[in-house]
């Protein structure tokens, strides 16, 4: 079965959306990477154990605050979203937090929510600790998962996660004829 | 500027384009192949761009020799003005004042500027460098619309944001746009009458001026007319807004079509400024005081309520920094410096905007092409005129053009298109010629289709669009064609490029799109589509001739038209406080338009909607269709929205939506249709072409056995006559055998005869021989018996005997060494010889050998 999820990534600039992306598509991990500009998209497939195929359409959207004005153009119809801040900046876990505020408003009521801390490899410089992430996420029933798009730590796992913890019924209505 | 310094050898070999940008490793084998044409244009536009100034620096200097004298003075005076209003010294020139005034301030500058450098930077800032003279021309036009804009801005009491937060007083303050306004009006009135060669010259009626008005009448009648239309318009609008008219430019035509096949690389940096009207937007020391605020403020180290750079733009900036064209040669520790004191410059001098990514990337390139403080100005045009409130916190104008662009591709272009053929190249140049009152061509199949597939995908155009133009294509475009975009963006002024440039790349990749089946591949297509599209004159002459229709006026009519939605969307967001009340912001929007057209399409939409059952399984149909389930759901969550007001909005959303679901379905039907039909169309074109290509294909068999046929019978041919030939030869060597044959039989004859006379004659001699002996016997018998008789007397002819003897002993062994092969009768009958027949034996004998 071939199942197709729309996703959107959203987040403080920097927190290495672009970066995410690029790891779970290409495999590949660039320090240097670009600054995205408005949004950019790409898309990958992935086999779940239970033999279903899941077709992700990302959407990579720019980081800065004032590009939020054009967010909802690309979250309105993603049936995930997923939310990244960096754990060496407490001011982009601010941000995330707006963002989920956002979702919860404006997004469509059942878009599943995946809070994600960049970064995991610069441990020594972490400033949001772990607990904060889980608590929060918890709290706003989100799914929560630490990630290193440098080492590409947990990067595979948080995509199948998401697509394991779609409800079923959102899955079929997302199914392909 | 810092493309000079780098190698094309180190670019090649980092497979990096001609202007230092890396290429993706799926484009270096195209890129490659476009170079050559690349260089082949590029050569051939340096030609016409040198014949073209050429030709506008002599018609400029027709009248200079006493005017020169003339501008010195003036300069000095505006030089004057200059210590107390800056701006005034960019504002008194004009063709040759060009020179005068920039050659006195120039001299001055640098003094300064190293003082203020050495005051305030530790690090070296490129000092403001002038375009070569040639250009000044260009420069002076492109000034023209920067004061006119200026004034236009003045007039409608557009709130100035340009004013320095610390040291305004030092600018004038607040009297300075008041001051600039009266300099602008007298300056551009006493320049118009002696300053613009071309109609001074026809004017006074010189004999090179009327060569140049020669050329006008020639150049104008080969220009299209809605050309020249928006040339009026623009005059006109300048009236209305009691600007000075703007003088004539006899050569501005030609070079809208030079600028349209690219500028040359070499002069690129200065033309850009030239488009811009760099000097006459420069105030002196303004860039380095920006600068010395900055190095003051950091050492007050980011104090949030300093004048300096607010915390968040500078830490943004320093984010972006590296993030700019990433491993570009040119962007080393003083490139990113020259780039961060350029960025942190503007978000002094325009507060309200600070610093928007995507700037860092048009700062870049035009650092890349010019000194820095060139790049500032160049860039504080870019950012302030053309794409006015374009980045600012809000983002409204870019929010705005999204609106306008949906419009324009859904209702400008009518359905009608879509029957039209495909070969339209040739009949839309004759369209908009000879039917300009037809504003709007229905000749963009290809587009139309693509829009119309995009919609039934549930692709939204703004996706991509707003992308494109927040990036001005940076980045989603080869370099090559960013660049000849830029050429063409930057001399209009305005952002009708954008628009135009958009639509040739929908235009051009539509007949792919449309073979797409879901969202994410059609997405997917178009940006790898975008990304080589390497051919940058085809998509400048597509974009520029293909879409005369979207003009600066039109665009601004629609412009009006959808900014108070935007507006209002911005401004509840900002009452409400952080998070917006209506998040659906810019996409509401769009659908708010969308379904205008709707209501009267609603009739055939029940229709067709419920006979195409499969649209319901469509993804983007039934998601729809959840979110209004769960839209009126969420009605009983209502404390969650707790004006009614909301509700409103929520339930107008949801309802376009649906109107949404039910205007894809129509589309949907429609496009099947059309699918349909070319589906058809294809599939008989198909087996036509399938089956035409059968019969070229046996034709050329046959031909091409006919032709073995022949080469096979000239073979046979040639074969046969050589065997014939060959026959003759040998008939002939046969004859002559036979010939020689029948000689040796009629020689053999001849020696048989011979033969058989010898023979003959030998049995004769014999017989004589014979005769002989017996005759000698005879006489030998007789002798002896004589000798018997009378011995002595007959001494003397014993002696004659004997000599007899001899002979007769010869003449026996011959006979008898003959006996053998002659099969004569044995040597015992011998036979007396006769001297006579002795000698005719030996004469015999000489014969017979």
């Amino acid at each position: 079965v071939l199942v197709t999820l729309q996703l959107v990534l959203l987040g403080d600039s920097g927190v290495g959306k672009s970066c995410i992306v690029l790891r779970f598509v290409r495999g590949q991990f660039d320090p240097t990477s670009k600054v995205t500009v408005g949004a950019s998209f790409l898309s990958q497939t992935i086999a779940l154990q239970d033999s279903t195929t899941v077709k992700f359409e990302i959407w990579d959207t720019a980081g800065q605050e004032r590009y939020a004005a054009l967010a909802p153009l690309y979250y309105r119809g993603a049936a995930v979203a997923v939310i990244v801040y960096d754990i060496t900046s407490p001011e982009s876990f601010n941000k995330a937090q707006y963002w989920v505020k956002e979702l919860q408003k404006h997004g469509s009521p059942d878009i599943v929510l995946a809070l994600v801390g960049n970064k995991a490899d610069l441990h020594e410089k972490r400033e949001v600790p772990v607990q904060d992430g889980i608590e929060y996420a918890e709290k706003n029933g989100m799914f929560f998962i630490e990630t290193s798009a440098k080492t590409a730590d947990n990067i595979n796992q948080l995509f199948e996660e998401i697509a394991k913890r779609l409800p079923r019924p959102a899955v079929s209505s997302t199914q392909n004829p | 500027m810092l493309l000079s310094l780098l190698s094309k050898r180190s670019l090649e070999a980092d497979s990096r384009d001609a202007y230092g940008f890396a290429l993706r490793p799926q484009h270096v084998q195209t890129y490659r192949e476009y170079s050559h044409i690349y260089k082949e244009e590029e050569e051939e536009r340096s030609n016409k761009w040198k014949n073209f100034l050429e030709h506008v620096e002599k018609s400029s200097e027709l009248c200079s020799p006493e005017k020169a004298h003339k501008e010195e003075l003036q300069a000095e005076a505006t030089e004057q003005k200059a210590e107390t209003v800056p701006e005034s010294g960019e504002e008194g020139n004009d063709t040759i004042s060009g020179k005068s005034v920039s050659g006195c301030s120039s001299e001055r500058d640098p003094e300064k500027e190293l003082q203020h450098s050495k005051e305030t930077e530790k690090s070296k800032v490129q000092t403001w460098t002038l375009i070569r003279s040639s250009l000044s021309s260009i420069e002076n036009m492109m000034s023209f619309r920067v004061r006119k804009g200026k004034i236009m801005k003045d007039k409608q009491i557009i709130v100035d944001k340009d004013h320095l937060p610390s040291e305004a007083a030092s600018l004038g303050g607040a009297s300075e746009d008041d001051v600039e306004e009266d300099v602008c009006f007298s300056d551009a009135l006493n320049d118009s009458p002696d300053a613009f060669t071309a109609e001074n010259s026809v004017s006074d009626g010189f004999s090179d001026g009327v060569k140049v008005a020669g050329k006008v009448e020639a150049m104008g009648g080969g220009v299209p007319n809605s050309v020249q239309g928006i040339g009026t318009e623009e005059a006109e609008e300048a009236v209305a807004n009691g600007a000075p008219t703007e003088p004539f430019f006899p050569w501005k035509l030609e070079l809208e079509s030079l600028v349209h096949g690219g500028v040359p690389t070499d002069l690129r940096g200065e033309v850009w400024q030239a488009f811009v009207g760099v000097k006459a937007r420069r105030v002196e020391r303004y860039y380095y005081e920006l600068l010395a605020q900055e190095t003051n403020t950091t050492e007050s180290v980011d104090k949030d309520n300093s004048s300096g750079v607010p915390r968040k733009w500078r830490r943004q900036i320093e984010k972006d920094i590296p993030r700019t064209f990433p491993g570009h040669p040119a962007l080393n520790e003083d490139g990113r410096n020259s780039l961060r004191r350029l960025l942190l410059a503007y978000a002094r001098h325009n507060p309200s905007l600070g610093y928007c990514q995507a700037m860092n990337f048009f700062a870049g390139l035009l650092l890349l092409l010019m000194p820095e403080e060139n790049a500032f100005w160049t860039f504080v045009g870019i950012i302030d005129d053309y794409f006015d409130g374009y980045y600012t916190e809000e983002m409204i104008e870019s929010q705005v053009d999204q609106l306008v662009f949906e419009e324009l591709v859904r209702e400008n272009f009518p359905k009608l298109g879509l029957h039209t053929s495909h070969n339209h190249q040739s009949s839309y140049i004759w369209f908009f010629t000879f039917h300009e009152t037809v504003w709007y061509s229905s000749y963009y199949p290809s587009m139309l289709m693509a829009v119309n597939h995009l919609d039934y995908l549930g692709v939204q155009v703004a996706w991509f669009t707003g992308p494109w133009f927040l990036s001005i294509f940076v980045n989603m475009i080869p370099w090559e064609s960013v660049i000849r975009v830029w050429d063409v963006l930057l001399f209009e002024g305005n952002r009708v490029m954008l628009f135009r440039t958009a639509l040739a790349l929908l235009e051009l990749y539509g007949p792919a799109l449309v073979t797409t089946k879901d969202a994410g591949d059609a997405i997917t297509l178009l940006q790898s589509l975008a990304g080589s599209t390497f051919d940058s004159s085809q998509l400048v002459l597509t974009a520029c001739m293909g879409f005369l229709a979207i003009t600066e006026t039109r665009l601004q009519e629609l412009r009006d038209k959808h900014r108070p939605a935007v507006l209002a969307v911005v401004e509840e967001r900002s009452k409400t406080g952080q998070v917006w009340k209506d998040s659906k912001g810019l996409a509401s929007k769009l659908y708010s338009f969308k379904h205008d057209p709707i209501v009267t399409e609603e009739k055939n939409t029940t229709e067709e909607g419920t006979t195409d059952g499969y649209v319901s399984h469509s993804k983007s149909g039934s998601r729809n269709l959840d979110e209004l389930l769960s839209g009126t759901s969420v009605d009983s969550e209502v404390d969650s929205l707790p004006e009614l007001q909301d509700q409103v909005i929520w339930l107008k959303v949801e309802l376009c939506r649906v109107l949404e679901e039910k205007r894809s379905a129509v589309l949907r039907a429609e496009e099947l249709e059309t699918a349909l039909m070319e589906i058809v169309k294809l599939d008989n074109r198909r087996e036509l072409s399938a089956r035409v290509e059968q019969l070229e294909k046996e034709v050329a068999e046959l031909q091409q056995a006919l032709a073995d046929k022949t080469e096979q019978e000239a073979a046979m041919l040639k074969v046969l006559m050589w065997m014939e030939q060959e026959q003759k030869v040998t008939e002939d060597a046969r004859i002559n055998a036979e010939q020689e044959v029948a000689a040796q039989k009629n020689a053999v004859h001849v020696l048989q005869e011979k033969y058989d006379k010898a023979m003959s004659s030998l049995t004769e001699m014999e017989k004589r021989v014979k005769v002989a002996e017996s005759m000698l016997e005879a006489t030998l018998q007789y002798e002896s018996g004589q000798a018997k008789a009378l011995k002595s007397p007959r001494a003397a002819t014993t002696q004659g005997n004997t000599k007899k003897l001899g002979i007769l002993s010869f003449g026996l062994g011959w006979r008898d060494r003959n006996k053998g092969a002659s099969d004569l009768k044995s040597p015992s009958e011998q036979r007396e010889p006769s001297s006579p027949k002795d000698k005719t034996g030996e004469e015999e004998k000489g014969n017979a050998k």
